[in-house]
């Protein structure tokens, strides 16, 4: 029995926008799932669903295998962690974090054991006099992560914890967030719109877009497997470059005025041949390459970030980048004077500079295909 | 293309990519069709306000405990209108019905028109209700309008100007709500008589642009809604205190103004003890002090048909304070006195 | 040239001047300044012409003493004296201390019942009941006096021929004891619906998932309602006892009015604002008048002081 099983979840509110669509997931026991996507995607809605504070226009929510359609958020057992922590202003930290266990009428000095033990775990055992608005934003979201704790719940609930914090912080915190989980051992459902927590942090994610699920499985399949377009863009950082490609009749890539030679052609796109596909192509997967040599892409470097470790190679190739030609910078006048459509990352150690013609060495194993019309990948 | 222009053009890096249109389920939903007529705006506003607030069921209330609560509203919407359809019901009747007949139902003859005209009339030798009438608009809406300009220079300077002084004189002005109103009036009688201002129109409006609440909102308003930034922009741009004060800052303050009318307009149309005070002739008495007088003779001698008068003007008074409150509704801004430009 | 520079030297002077202080400003920040103060200018003229003056004035003719024989003489506190020893004054002073006693406390409890019973929602068409219990803050006090008048009239009102017919007999609601009941059962409907829509203001700006968070926790309404969102709306409660109180100490339409359908109850004396009135206005003793003002000016600020002290320190244990 999986601790969390979401069946064709669906939300429309009343006035008539659909936040969730059809959503299935589901989290084991213990598992720590990411829900990521863009703003308005529907995850935070999902999330709230989960809790039972928002009421669910369809489909069904069940914790070990039992649906809580109805069973009032009071009864659920689950705890939350919000965006903005919602702490009682007028209480202290320890108060803050008591108060549940006052409801459920737990006797004073089994409340002080847990809210103690609870702080500890948390960092916060010198904070518990003291109000919110005496705390930094870090220790704050502690607190609320406390209060959720102290409840030993079944279900733990996330809703962007640390999209407050500045950037430093968060860093430091995705550890704290994930050891607290580690020791509480609940399974937890965490939204975010930051892909890189959700890649660092999660056992699986889950993408959404638009209220509709894109894909579910663990970061490596989301990074290594994109179901589609949307996903292969959203994971990965400095985004996947897309182009427009054909595919000739002895399976090689025509890639604008460059062929590419698909020696796995026959597989993986087989039923392709004499079409046109998107062909994407990560940055981290160009690699420098002596000119001409076979299997290479031949570009002009536009700019050159350097990031001290690496750095950021901007260039143009002569094919037409994905997001199609009338696409405002891409028309045929702007190309001709070198709007970069396509990024690679380049150790930092070799000499790369704006204005030479570089060549790449593709690993067509890595390449990523996409079908036009769907946007769903290809071969996989 | 310029040398800058290729620069320029060169770091440009590609943005938004455009997906094939496969079914998405929020945005066609989303139907961004044409404008909406102004029903169906209300209709998404409350249906939004719907949204935004904690559905009751999440409260674990008892069966029968909304009904119950509606029903306390009910009583007391009872108790809050029951003066006002005693006044509506008989300021229909004769003033023998006033006494004699049931007061919540109504009596023939049916006396309105009647009365009505009455008003026109000076009846008692006291003066005309049309004149007194007539006398609270003009210093109900000229005190108003003045206590908002007052309201609004002060409050703009009080809250995105530092100079010396200003703490003080703001603490100065909002320890003026402590004063009790006869502090005031009964001196001011006094500093009139010396000026020959018993009597005068300007006595009586002057004195009602003065509102420490008024300033205070506006500052509170200010402070909230209007950035430092824009205004700062506005003065490297050049343009003057008072340009920027008539262009930038007042667009901004309009919902703030309307507040303090509101308040102003109404305070002043209310107000009774300020010209009980300062006037001694009754055609410069708002309805107020007439109706006070009225009722005076009419309780110390038998026969006058004041009553009805009365009940009709008493009425009469009501109707455009709450047709003003509900026109200026969605200008109000009632969270001001708490410090947030909520509704 | 020369004028430039007889410009430039001054400014620099001022600057080096004002530098002493220790307060550091630019040529720049202090123009700004100036306009802000000729913003502010107008209203503080009419402010310290009709406010600020008459107080001083009133001040200042306190200190006096005017008889038919020997005019007008400074007579320092005397006139204060008189009205420490003025036991009618005081008597109207405990008066209006225990109207707004009774009245204020009831009057916000009912604002706060309704006030969160919208903000829950848990009553139906609360827009219009809102709208509703706001109509008494467009009626002038004088009117809604004469209104109610009529209706506790002793021999033809509405009340009173209720309270006949259900076997209480002469009963008065304006009677000596009733009063001051009475009185207050008006200042209720006057004043409930804008200390409610205040409140429900109040109540709606807690945010939203703090309520979240304690419904997740299985908190009970009764406690949402009194230990979270009371205590967040401690702000605006201690303003409007402030403003209530500060009324309620001046009561003086209700009772005058009320006078003309019940003569004897209200004396000359019933309430301090009545008082003074009685003494200035229709005795002419102007300046005893002014003391009685300045010395009710006090009682309303130790009064307001006392009650915020003592709220808030029952809300630190509540």
């Amino acid at each position: 029995m999986s601790a969390i099983t979401l069946e064709k979840l669906t939300k429309v509110f009343a006035t008539g926008v659909t936040a969730v669509s059809a959503l299935d997931l589901e989290v084991a026991d213990g598992e720590f799932v990411v829900l990521v996507g863009p703003s308005g995607c529907g995850k935070t809605t999902a999330l709230r669903m989960v809790a039972g504070l928002e009421s669910i226009t369809s489909g069904s929510v069940a914790f070990d295998g039992r649906v809580v359609n109805n069973v009032s958020p009071r009864s659920r057992d689950v705890a939350m962690v919000f965006q903005n922590y919602a702490l009682y202003p007028h209480l202290t930290v320890y108060q803050n974090i008591g108060f549940a266990l006052e409801n459920k009428k737990v006797h004073k000095d089994e409340r002080h054991r847990r809210i103690v033990a609870t702080a500890s775990i948390v960092g916060l055992s010198e904070m518990l006099t003291r109000k919110p608005r005496q705390l930094s934003g870090g220790q704050r979201q502690r607190v609320a992560m406390a209060r959720a704790i102290v409840r030993e719940p079944s279900v733990f609930l996330m809703d962007e914890p640390l999209s407050n914090l500045d950037a430093k912080l968060r860093v430091q915190m995705r550890a704290e967030v994930l050891r607290v989980h580690q020791s509480v051992g609940a399974a937890t459902l965490y939204v975010t719109h930051d892909q890189t927590e959700a890649m660092t942090m999660g056992d699986r994610v889950a993408v959404m877009r638009d209220g509709v699920l894109q894909q579910y499985g663990t970061p490596r399949s989301l990074y290594e497997r994109p179901a589609n377009l949307f996903v292969a863009t959203f994971i990965g950082s400095p985004e996947m470059n897309l182009y427009e490609a054909g595919v000739s009749s002895d399976g090689s890539l025509a890639l604008g005025s460059q062929r590419l030679e698909m020696p796995e052609a026959g597989t993986r796109l087989a039923g392709h041949q004499g079409r046109k596909v998107i062909v994407g192509i990560r940055p981290e997967d160009l690699t420098t390459a002596s000119a001409g040599a076979r299997g290479t892409l031949t570009a002009d470097m536009r700019l050159v970030e350097m990031l001290g470790d690496e750095q950021h190679a901007y260039f143009s190739i002569d094919a037409t980048p994905f997001g199609g030609a009338g696409t405002a910078g891409q028309d045929e006048g702007l190309l001709a004077t070198g709007v970069p459509n396509g990024v690679a990352r380049v150790d930092s150690r070799v000499p790369v500079r704006a204005g030479e013609r570089l060549s790449f060495t593709v690993d067509t194993a890595r390449l990523h295909f996409f079908d036009p019309d769907s946007g769903l990948a290809i071969g996989r | 293309m310029s040398e800058r222009e290729r620069a320029a053009a060169t770091v440009a890096v590609p943005k938004g990519r455009r997906f094939p249109p496969w079914p998405q389920a929020g945005r066609a939903q989303r139907g961004l069709g044409a404008e909406e007529s102004r029903r169906e705006r209300k209709r998404r506003e409350r249906l939004e306000e719907r949204d935004a607030a904690i559905p009751v069921e999440l409260y674990g209330l008892k069966r029968g405990t909304i009904p119950l609560l509606t029903a306390c509203c009910v009583l007391f919407a009872v108790f809050t209108l029951i003066p006002i359809v005693w006044i509506v019901i008989n300021s229909t009747k004769t003033q023998a019905n006033i006494f004699q007949s049931f007061g919540f139902w109504f009596a023939r003859p049916f006396e309105f028109f009647h009365t009505f005209g009455n008003l026109f009339r000076d009846v008692d030798g006291d003066g005309t209700y049309s004149h007194w009438f007539y006398n609270t608009v003009l210093y109900s809406v000229v005190a108003g309008v003045g206590a908002t300009v007052l309201a609004a220079l002060g409050g703009y300077g009080f809250a995105r100007f530092e100079f010396r002084g200003s703490r003080l004189f703001f603490a100065v002005i909002i320890a003026g709500l402590l004063v009790p109103i006869t502090l005031v009036a009964v001196p001011l009688y006094l500093v009139y008589a010396k000026v020959h201002l018993i009597n005068s129109i300007w006595g009586m409006i002057m004195p009602s642009m003065v509102t420490p609440v008024g300033l205070y909102l506006m500052r509170t308003y200010v402070e909230l809604s209007i950035p430092r930034e824009l205004l700062d922009a506005a003065r490297i741009d050049g343009a003057s205190e008072v340009r920027i004060f008539f262009r930038v800052a007042l667009p901004l303050m309009v919902p703030g103004l309307m507040t303090v009318l509101l308040l102003s307009i109404a305070g002043t149309w209310n107000n009774y003890i300020l010209p009980l005070i300062i006037f001694s002739t009754n055609n410069l008495f708002p309805t107020t002090v007439g109706m006070g007088l009225w009722l005076q003779h009419a309780g110390n001698s038998g026969d006058t048909n004041l009553f009805p008068l009365l009940v009709m003007g008493g009425l009469i008074t009501i109707i455009p304070m709450i047709a003003l409150f509900a026109l200026l509704q969605r200008y109000w801004r009632g969270g001001l006195l708490l410090g947030s430009v909520a509704n | 040239m020369s004028s430039t520079t007889e410009v430039i030297a001054p400014a620099r002077r001022e600057t080096a001047a004002r530098r002493a202080p220790g307060r550091r400003r630019s040529a720049y920040a202090r123009r700004r300044g100036r306009s802000g103060l000729a913003f502010v200018t107008p209203f503080m003229i009419v402010y310290t012409l009709f406010m600020v003056v008459p107080l001083i004035y009133a001040i200042y003719q306190s200190l006096y003493t005017t008889k038919l024989i020997g005019g007008t003489t400074f007579s320092g506190f005397a006139n204060y004296s008189t009205v420490l020893k003025s036991g009618p004054f005081w008597g109207g002073v405990i008066r209006v201390v225990i109207f707004g006693g009774i009245q204020i406390p009831v009057m916000l409890a009912i604002a706060f019942f309704f006030a969160t019973t919208f903000d829950l929602g848990v009553a139906k068409w609360g827009r219009v009941f809102r709208a509703i219990y706001f109509v008494p803050f467009a009626v002038p006090i004088v009117v809604s006096s004469v209104m109610w008048g009529f209706l506790f009239d002793p021999n033809y009102g509405p009340f009173n021929r209720l309270m006949n017919s259900i076997g209480f007999h002469n009963f008065n609601w304006l009677s000596g004891n009733l009063m001051v009941p009475s009185i207050i059962i008006i200042a209720i409907w006057e004043w409930t619906g804008y200390n409610c829509i205040i409140l429900y203001t109040a109540l709606k700006s807690v945010p939203r998932d703090l309520i979240e968070a304690a419904i997740l926790d299985d908190t009970p309404l009764w406690k949402i309602i009194l230990r979270i969102k009371l205590p967040l709306v401690r702000p605006a409660i201690i303003m409007l006892i402030f403003i209530n109180t500060i009324g309620a100490m001046q009561l003086f339409i209700e009772p005058t009015i009320l006078n003309s359908y019940q003569a004897g109850v209200v004396t000359n004396t019933y309430t301090p604002v009545i008082d003074i009135y009685n003494t200035a206005i229709s005795n002419g003793e102007y300046q005893l008048g002014a003391a009685m003002a300045v010395v009710l000016a006090f009682v309303i600020i130790a009064i307001s002081v006392t009650s915020l002290a003592f709220r808030n320190r029952r809300r630190e244990f509540g």
